[in-house]
């Protein structure tokens, strides 16, 4: 008897050889994909994903970037770019999400930000049964691998690749234009009281550099730092740059209380300047557009004709 | 004062059992999602007994996952900073007493910042409990130092606790201004009162302190109110006054402590519903104690249910809609009872 116990009888190892078969072939017939986030962890999603949440201004954007319109179901509130995404569900705001929204649009995969989202919130979701993919670009170079990443989970790599080499060559164009110029010492102002500016570690910081200026808060604490009236005079900057969180706002109070500080060179010169908030802190493709208008605005002379805005789509 | 009787204390209960209920079934049928109110029923119904009904999966997952653990624990945090609010009015003998006024918001606030700052603010865990941790520490300390020869005095107990507070509170202004961490800037909605991380595992935190401290508190009722007709009577009748002082304090503060680390500070509630039930029902801790829990409960339940549909899909911090709402009904209370009954 011994031996036959380990006979195992044709047609069964026959069916076992088609379901391992199967089992080997089923990625290929687009199942389910598993991915690693920035934030290192791992999601599973049937892929690809064809209803998505966007918990993000800049993943909105991004997703649009790369012709989403369709599969895109939610966005936050804050997400007012482009047109198209104004009309799609609003699933409440980075800190306070309306879960009842998202569970009744039941999307195959959320997408929330690193900077913004909280661990908890991302918790909450997967514990509902939706898969979150969480991006967390720091700086220029990691928005165009967000783009990237965000391009393999949602299938449209080819797009993505598209749109970063764009970015690449428009941004390429910018940093040798200014080569060698001489950097005009910037303040750039987000918040009006108390005055905030941005320093290390926030975007803006980085676009300043990248279009050839040196950021006067760029050693200061922290990616937001606040500065006293005294030590702006004594760092006379040689451009204000205002960021205007609301575009219909009204900013000529604001620059006229600058006008009191003849002292700043800035102020002399007449080189205050507003500059949208959503094309310098938002880590979406527009960023390109931010970083062509910085320079603009700190090399006048160079880029004569007003840049485009928003060629991408 | 009018006699109680026990028969008047079940009536009351009753009643407000049955309109707190009512409360939290018309909050569990409205949110940002349509779920016809009738299903909404049936799903809590079927939840209960364990059956399956024809209600989609979605629909389960909304009325069991979000919209009733949020009215259970905004009950649970009603019910028990009512409770606190209440005994702390009484033994301080002061009608601006809340559940936070002896510094057992900021002592919460500090843990959970010293939590983020030190990395346990990842753990799942960690944030409640460090905020519990908090907030035990701060009692135990405004104890310490509001003692005089080993006896508690109201006034001497509510200046340590206020000035502590102030203290920790600059501290945490401190921590906010100079943080690099933007988990930090959480605090700030936390500060603000937040109910949309309701789950079955803040529930089963806070549950035990809250039914266990409004318990032993209603057991004290009868010495609280011979404390409140004057000490000295009380000593002649038997009661150990310090002894009760001390664990009523501990006890409303344990509760307070629970309540701020799963949903962070939530103002009015623990000033104005006892407040309002006292000029209602009358000073008798007996009474006041259950009325309290039950009001406090329907109340803060229906003011998270307001602040999270009124601007839907954005919510409302549940402070704005608490004093907006209790603030005038107080008034009109005043107005028409006109004699504020002695606390």
């Amino acid at each position: 008897m011994g031996k036959h116990t380990y006979q195992i009888s044709t047609p069964i190892k026959r069916l076992f050889f088609l379901f391992l078969t199967l089992l080997w072939l089923s990625p290929v017939f687009g199942q389910t994909h598993t991915f690693k986030d920035e934030v290192g962890r791992e999601i599973n999603f049937s892929f690809p994903p064809k209803r998505i949440v966007s918990l993000a201004p800049n993943i909105t954007e991004i997703l649009f970037g790369l012709g989403l319109d369709k599969e895109v179901v939610g966005v936050s509130i804050h997400c007012n770019f482009p047109e198209k995404a104004k009309s799609k569900v609003r699933v409440g705001s980075y800190i306070n999400l309306d879960y009842e929204k998202i569970i009744f649009l039941k999307p195959d995969l959320i997408i929330a930000t690193g900077a913004g989202n909280t661990r908890d919130m991302v918790e909450r979701l997967e514990s509902f049964g939706f898969p979150t993919y969480v991006i967390y670009p720091k700086s220029f170079n990691g928005i165009l691998k967000s783009i990237h990443h965000l391009g393999q989970v949602v299938d449209r790599e080819k797009e993505a690749l598209g749109l970063i080499e764009r970015m690449r060559q428009r941004k390429q164009r910018v940093v040798d234009e200014v080569k060698g110029l001489p950097r005009p010492r910037v303040f750039l102002q987000i918040g009006d009281a108390p005055i905030v500016s941005v320093g290390k570690g926030s975007f803006a910081h980085d676009l300043i550099i990248l279009a050839g200026g040196e950021n006067i808060a760029g050693n200061d604490n922290g990616a937001y730092p606040r500065l006293g009236m005294e030590e702006i005079l004594r760092r006379a900057p040689e451009v204000i740059l205002i960021s205007s969180m609301n575009p219909k706002g009204d900013y000529s109070r604001v620059i006229q209380e600058w006008s009191r500080w003849r002292m700043i060179p800035a102020v002399k010169n007449g080189r205050i300047h507003l500059i949208d908030s959503d094309l310098i802190d938002r880590p979406s493709p527009r960023i390109i557009d931010g970083l062509e208008e910085m320079a603009r605005l700190l090399h006048p002379e160079k880029f004569r004709a007003k840049i485009q805005n928003s060629n991408w789509k | 004062m009018k006699m109680l009787t026990f028969r008047k204390v079940l009536t009351v209960s009753l009643i407000l059992t049955f309109v707190l209920l009512l409360v939290t079934l018309a909050s569990v049928m409205v949110g940002s999602v349509r779920v016809r109110p009738g299903r909404s029923l049936s799903i809590l119904i079927h939840s209960v007994f364990g059956l399956g009904g024809e209600e989609t999966e979605m629909e389960r997952t909304i009325i069991l996952s979000l919209r009733f653990p949020r009215a259970m624990l905004a009950g649970l945090v009603g019910a028990g900073l009512s409770v606190s609010g209440a005994i702390l009015q009484a033994l301080l003998r002061n009608p601006l007493a809340d559940p936070y006024i002896l510094g057992v918001s900021s002592g919460a606030a500090i843990g959970a910042i010293v939590a983020i700052m030190v990395g346990l603010g990842a753990l799942s865990f960690g944030l409640p409990i460090a905020s519990f941790l908090g907030a035990l520490m701060t009692v135990l300390v405004v104890f310490y130092f509001g003692r005089q020869d080993g006896k508690i005095h109201p006034n001497t107990l509510l200046l340590a606790g206020v000035i502590i507070g102030s203290f920790l509170s600059a501290l945490i202004m401190f921590f906010l201004s100079i943080s690099q961490k933007e988990e930090l800037h959480t605090i700030i909605f936390w500060l603000m009162g937040d109910f949309s991380f309701s789950n079955t595992r803040a529930i089963l935190i806070i549950l035990p302190y809250i039914l266990l401290g409004v318990f032993l508190l209603y057991c004290q009722s009868r010495k609280l109110n011979l404390i409140l007709s004057g000490e000295e009577s009380a000593l002649q009748l038997g009661v150990n006054v310090g002894r009760l002082r001390l664990i009523s304090y501990l006890l409303a503060s344990l509760i307070t402590a629970a309540s701020v680390s799963v949903c962070g500070l939530i103002g009015f509630v623990g000033l104005i519903i006892p407040h309002s039930v006292r000029l209602v029902f009358g000073p008798d801790h007996r009474l006041l104690i259950p009325a309290c829990a039950l009001v406090g409960a329907s109340f803060l339940i229906a003011s998270d249910t307001f602040a999270r549909t009124i601007l839907s899909p954005v919510e409302l911090p549940v402070g704005v809609i608490t004093a907006a709402f209790g603030g005038p009904f107080f008034v009109y209370l005043l107005r028409t009872r006109k004699v504020i009954k002695t606390l």
